[in-house]
């Protein structure tokens, strides 16, 4: 990993996962639970992706977004901050900040092609309202590293180049958890190399001896990679739909 | 919802006293300011906001993303940022001068020491960039603004980038065009920390010869004026010269001797300053390097930044510029290979625009590439093939089922049973 990661703002910024998992105090009011915060977190990271796809933005450009958004929510409720407003001026703002400017225009133009739900519908007005209060709650910290670099350079170490794909789509199903809130970005990708040569049995204990890295922590991430496919089969749409009722947005 | 008035910027905004407007950026007018709660004095930078409903401007957008994460006594200092009606603003330290009205100012006289002491603090705010991995791409003595310690910090990081990734086209419209290295005028879109090293070069430059130092009208006249002064470059100096978007070839003309370009310069700085010309931005001389060449080791030694001379307290005669001398003809252009560009007949520097760069243009490039030919810009590896979990498109992966997933966890307990560490 670049020596730089280690004096950026965003290693600075890691946190544990206890101050990851925090409910705003107006969204508990709301009834908002735990596992709802974390399931809205992941359907609006669904929503930046699949609004990235449609804008034609690089991945990068979706990682930011989605670690801005859930950078946004460690410090606002939800209930101030609504997520179907913060989740394109999140891709919005990543696109300028990732030097690949999406026109809003184009922006609200796939919002409402994609949601039929009127709820979605934000206007050109309101991303360029959020996109200063997103600023704001980011406290203007918007350099954001990802998995995928050092994912590419470990796995061309390891001799790997067959589980690219596979270790790639595992990276990019890492931001629907908290993930890149909490580790440095090359473990992450190192919990992802390892969950992939495992499937693939690719003998690699000896490579991952070699590194110096706490295997413990990368042990923790593969784990809660784990985790996260099991309990996202049991994600259906009505649960959403029960969550985003709770915050009683938009009336 | 969010027409919720914002109590918290309005705190903001109410903590600084604006006082007089210092001068007027691309982007935005700066006003002197003092800082309420502490007493300091800042200069507040106000974003306008973009004509075309595109929110914050893009330029002090990226300023803004590389300065705060570039803290060094040799960089400016952004202390805040904060909204207000709708505008953003930018509080940066409050900076007294700047190099440009050192150099201009007639009044001044330079001594070696004085120069070397300005170079120092250059590099080693550009060696702080390059170590973060930012390229600056618009150094010239106005954007080096100098404390009232006579502390030198770069500033102005609009046209600044990331140039981690190795194979990132960048665009080669940066710099004004006096301290534009040779590569960027044959358009080379893969430069790196050398294009920051020429235009420094050019900066020791003035700061010997009181005047810009290669002043073109043109790139290809600015082209031409580069090799007037280090004669043009054979293939063998520069191997991938021929190689790059823009090549065309000059006419052949031998270099000077350099010390016939710089009589009152000493022949360390003489050194260090051809290393830093060197025409094949991978032999160039880097920051680093520079930094510890014995041109710095050697008497006389820098000025202390406390006593170095400063311009009259009045900001201004920047706008009446004269550019002088620069009458030498530059090699002419033999054979335009690929672009018909025609050669512009000689002006004599007197260009306005020589100092305008397009700064939005690398954006205007984005927009393309997000819309049409983005393949080429991708990162190496296979994205967003796979939106595995995020889009409705089928996996092009196998998707992991319960089995295997226990059966992963089971091995991932085994054989992390021993942890191998310190
Ligand atoms: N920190 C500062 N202290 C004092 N004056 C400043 C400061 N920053 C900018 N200025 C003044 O504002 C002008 C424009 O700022 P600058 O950041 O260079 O914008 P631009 O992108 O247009 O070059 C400068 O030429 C200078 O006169
Ligand atoms: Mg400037």
């Amino acid at each position: 990993m670049a020596a730089n990661f280690w004096t950026s703002s965003h290693y600075k910024q890691l946190l544990d996962q206890e101050e990851v998992d925090v409910v705003h105090p107006l969204d508990k009011e709301k009834g908002v639970t735990l596992e709802d915060f974390k399931l809205i977190k992941m359907h609006m990271a669904n929503y930046i992706g699949r609004l990235g796809q449609n804008v034609k933005v690089r991945q990068r450009v979706v990682a930011t977004a989605i670690t801005y958004m859930r950078r946004v929510y460690t410090r606002k409720a939800m209930t101030e901050y609504d997520p179907r407003l913060v989740a394109p001026t999140s891709l919005y703002l990543a696109a300028k900040a990732e030097e690949s400017t999406v026109q809003a225009r184009l922006l609200v133009f796939y919002v409402r092609k994609l949601n039929p739900d009127e709820k979605y519908r934000y206007e050109i007005k309101d991303i360029l309202e959020m996109e200063m209060k997103i600023l704001e709650a980011l406290n203007y910290y918007l350099v954001v590293f990802h998995p995928y670099r050092a994912l590419s350079q470990l796995l061309q170490d390891a001799n790997l180049n067959d589980l690219t794909q596979l270790s790639w789509g595992i990276v990019n199903d890492t931001y629907k958890m908290d993930l890149i809130l909490i580790y440095p970005p090359h473990l992450i990708a190192l919990a992802c190399i390892y969950i992939a040569s495992v499937h693939k049995d690719k003998e690699t204990t000896a490579w991952f001896e070699e590194l110096r890295v706490d295997m413990n922590v990368v042990k923790n991430i593969s784990m809660e990679i784990l985790d996260f496919y099991d309990s996202h089969r049991t994600i259906t749409e009505d649960r959403i739909t029960t969550t985003f009722n709770k915050l009683a947005l938009r009336s | 919802m969010s027409e919720v008035p914002n109590v918290f910027s309005k705190k903001v905004a109410d903590r600084y006293l604006k006082r007089e407007v210092l001068g007027e950026g691309t982007y935005g007018v700066v006003s002197k300011a003092i800082d309420t709660k502490t007493g300091q004095i800042v200069a507040i930078k106000k974003i306008r906001l973009g004509k075309h409903k595109e929110g914050v401007n893009f330029t002090a957008l990226r300023e803004i993303k590389l300065l705060k994460e570039l803290k060094d006594p040799h960089i400016i200092e952004l202390i805040d940022a904060f909204p207000h009606k709708g505008n953003l603003h930018l509080v940066f330290e409050f900076m007294e001068t700047d190099l440009e009205a050192v150099i201009r100012d007639r009044n001044i006289v330079l001594s070696l020491a004085d120069i070397k002491s300005f170079l120092q603090m250059t590099l080693k705010g550009l060696a702080f960039c390059h170590k973060k991995w930012v390229l600056h791409r618009d150094m010239k003595p106005n954007n080096l603004l100098i404390g009232d310690k006579g502390q030198l910090k770069l500033a102005d990081f609009g046209l600044a980038r990331i140039f981690g990734s190795p194979d990132r086209k960048f665009t080669h419209q940066v710099f004004a065009r006096w301290y534009r290295a040779p590569e960027l005028l044959f358009g080379s879109k893969q430069y790196g920390p050398g294009v920051d090293v020429w235009a420094a070069a050019c900066i020791f430059a003035e700061l010997l010869l009181r005047r810009p130092f290669l002043q073109g009208s043109s790139d290809i006249d600015q082209l031409g004026k580069i090799f007037a002064a280090f004669g043009t470059p054979k293939p063998a100096q520069w191997p991938d010269m021929v190689y790059l978007p823009d090549y065309v070839e000059y006419q052949f003309v031998p270099a000077p001797p350099l010390r016939s370009l710089f009589p009152m310069a000493s022949d360390d700085a003489l050194d260090l300053l051809s290393k830093m010309f060197t025409y094949d931005p991978k032999t160039r001389i880097s920051v680093q390097q520079a930094l510890e060449h014995r041109y710095f080791t050697s008497g006389p030694l820098p000025t202390e930044p406390a006593k170095l001379p400063r311009p009259h307290p009045k900001r201004e005669s920047l706008n009446t510029r004269v550019s002088d001398f620069n009458q030498q003809e530059g090699p002419t252009v033999l054979s335009p290979p690929r672009k018909s560009r025609r050669v512009m007949p000689q002006r004599d520097g007197f260009e306005e625009n020589a100092h305008q760069v397009e700064k939005s243009d690398e954006h205007v490039n984005d927009i393309r590439q997000a819309t049409g030919e983005r393949m080429s810009w991708n990162e190496h590896a296979p994205m967003s093939i796979d939106f595995s979990v995020f889009g409705s498109r089928p996996p092009p992966r196998p998707t992991i089922n319960s089995a295997d997933k226990s059966r992963l966890k089971r091995k991932l307990d085994l054989e992390f049973q021993q942890p191998d560490q310190d």
